[in-house]
């Protein structure tokens, strides 16, 4: 994968602290409530899971955030305004809400130059875009011989096109091999890393577990849980394994802590309910040399389900 | 003038457009080789016989509403309606754009079929020596009468593929509307009939048949259905949701 540029946010999103803001978002389908009065925000520089069971909202809450759905009540801002009332809402978010967005009989190089000249964007960034998600060489055919991958990558270039600072991708991993999953969490690191925001709806935590900082998890249109993904494992049960030469030492400074700790078989200590920075702390507070450091216990995916069938504290 | 660059990229990088000017080619040549060749000369004889057998170029209106249709419905039917507004989510100024390149693509697609019908089967005649009856002024009038019809035509191909986003759904529409309804409509109540759009643009191409309404009266008839179309086409796009 070619490094993506990096670049510090422009100054009028430095004002806005909240890249994105929903209030009270609702969304009604006749007798179906898709969107219940969702309220969150996503900070500047941060990579967001969007989660929750087929069916949950996602989709919705995410076209009422880009002006393609009408909140029944509620509103929401990005950069601090509605998307609809951006300047140059390309130049300031990318999205990709369905790998399919494409006439099949329109080449991958056209379909760009589409929504490039549509807003004046040279095709000289169409070119940059086409490399960037190594398309270069299909550019010329037509889509509808694109295989899935090759789509979801062309959609993404079709979000950077603009050079954005936020992207927002609708269940960007479905249908990729583990290669394409591969490649898109090494594209959405590099992107985030300039500074940049990245929101990503899934169905499946663990596709996006090892990419996403935090997660917003919604269940019925409701938001069920908005936090680290360390603090949601520890909510639920989660367990810090820790090695050291000292463990008697450390076991007895968590435990000053208010931290319940036991031992594995192999000779590890176990912390019960805590996270693994706050274990790191004490340790240092303590003085006691770390060899291991790791969450383990309940799996996302446990703690994905428990909290989407409600019975996880909320 | 970006966005207006754009759609008529997606207008050219497409084989449907091709195809249906190709197809108004066939259909114009054909039509115009056999009726000119074999019309009898008794059938010949009066300059609304002649101006009627040089009007079928008209045709191209069918054409240009299919392909204003499809400005809307192929963006519906594979999804580029998502990223076309994300691009560009004034949707006023959307339909605006999309207008203005369903009345561009119309006026090629008059200019083509309207020239190709004229100019052969003007040849034909005087080949076969059968005497021109039509003036130049009516020449004028039946040639720029085809061409603005056939645009205005586009526009209301692009209104009604934003009331009907189906695009099956909106061509057959069109198409039952311009070849049955309003056929009908027209043979039982024809004082009611020249009001609907197909007569009203026959009539712009002068009189080339009886009962239709004065060109001037057939021109804004059809100016005004492409606006109420208009103003209907862009009330659902903003309010539909882009699902």
């Amino acid at each position: 994968m070619k490094g993506y540029t990096h670049r510090i946010p422009t100054s009028e999103s430095e004002h806005v602290t909240s890249v994105i803001q929903s209030d009270s978002l609702s969304k009604r389908y006749g007798e179906v409530l898709a969107v219940d009065n969702l309220t969150f925000s996503i900070e500047a520089g941060t990579i967001t899971g969007f989660l929750g069971p087929n069916g949950a909202g996602k989709s919705t809450t995410l076209r009422m955030l880009l002006g393609l759905a009408r909140p029944t009540s509620g509103q929401s801002t990005v950069f601090g305004s509605p998307y609809d009332q951006l300047k140059t809402p390309a130049q300031r978010i990318g999205a990709v809400l369905e790998a399919t967005d494409f006439h099949p009989g329109r080449s991958g190089r056209d379909h760009l130059r589409t929504l490039s000249w549509s807003v004046g964007i040279p095709d000289s960034r169409v070119d940059e875009v086409l490399a960037l998600v190594e398309l270069q060489g299909a550019a010329k055919r037509r889509v509808k011989g694109y295989s899935l991958g090759m789509r979801q990558r062309l959609g993404l270039a079709a979000a950077l096109l603009g050079d954005p600072d936020l992207l927002v991708l609708d269940e960007p991993a479905n249908g990729l091999d583990p290669e394409g999953v591969r490649w898109l969490r090494d594209f959405l690191r590099d992107f985030a890393s300039g500074g940049r925001t990245v929101l990503i709806s899934s169905h499946v935590l663990a596709e996006i577990a090892q990419t996403v900082d935090q997660v917003l998890i919604i269940n019925h249109g409701r938001l069920v849980t908005e936090s680290t993904l360390d603090e949601l494992t520890a909510r639920v049960g989660g367990v810090v394994r820790v090695q050291s030469p000292h463990l008697d030492s450390l076991a007895a400074a968590l435990q000053r802590e208010g931290i319940v700790t036991s031992t594995s078989n192999d000779h590890a200590l176990l912390a019960q309910g805590t996270t693994k920075e706050h274990v790191g702390d004490v340790a240092l507070a303590a003085g006691v040399a770390i060899h291991e450091l790791v969450t383990e216990g309940s799996s996302l995916e446990e703690v994905f389900l428990d909290l989407t069938s409600g019975t996880a504290p909320q | 003038m970006n966005q207006l660059r754009a759609e008529l990229l997606k207008i050219r990088s497409t084989r449907t457009t091709i195809g249906l000017l190709l197809g108004l080619i066939a259909l114009a040549l054909l039509f115009t080789i056999l009726t000119c060749t074999l019309s009898p000369l008794n059938q010949l004889v009066t300059e609304q016989e002649q101006a009627s057998l040089l009007s079928f170029g008209s045709i191209a209106g069918v054409f240009a509403a299919l392909a204003g249709v499809m400005l809307f419905t192929s963006e519906y039917r594979f999804g580029t309606i998502r990223p076309t507004s994300l691009f560009n989510p004034d949707r006023r100024s959307l339909f605006a754009t999309k207008i203005a390149a369903g009345v561009l693509s119309g006026l090629v697609f008059g200019v083509v079929g309207e020239g190709l019908v004229f100019s052969i089967g003007l040849m034909i005649l005087k080949i076969r020596g059968v005497p021109i009856f039509m003036t130049g002024a009516n020449e004028i009038e039946l040639i720029v009468g085809a061409i603005v019809g056939t645009a205005l035509w586009g526009a209301i191909g692009v209104a009604i593929g934003s009331i009907v986003p189906n695009q099956v759904g909106a061509v057959i529409s069109l198409l039952a509307w311009g070849f049955v309804v309003e056929n009908l409509v027209f043979g039982f109540l024809p004082k009611i009939g020249r009001f609907l759009p197909v007569h009203a643009s026959d009539s712009m191409m002068g009189p080339i048949e009886d009962k239709l309404l004065p060109g001037n009266a057939g021109t804004a008839v059809v100016i005004a259905w492409a606006v109420v179309l208009a103003i209907i086409g862009v009330g659902l796009l903003k309010r539909r949701d882009v699902s």
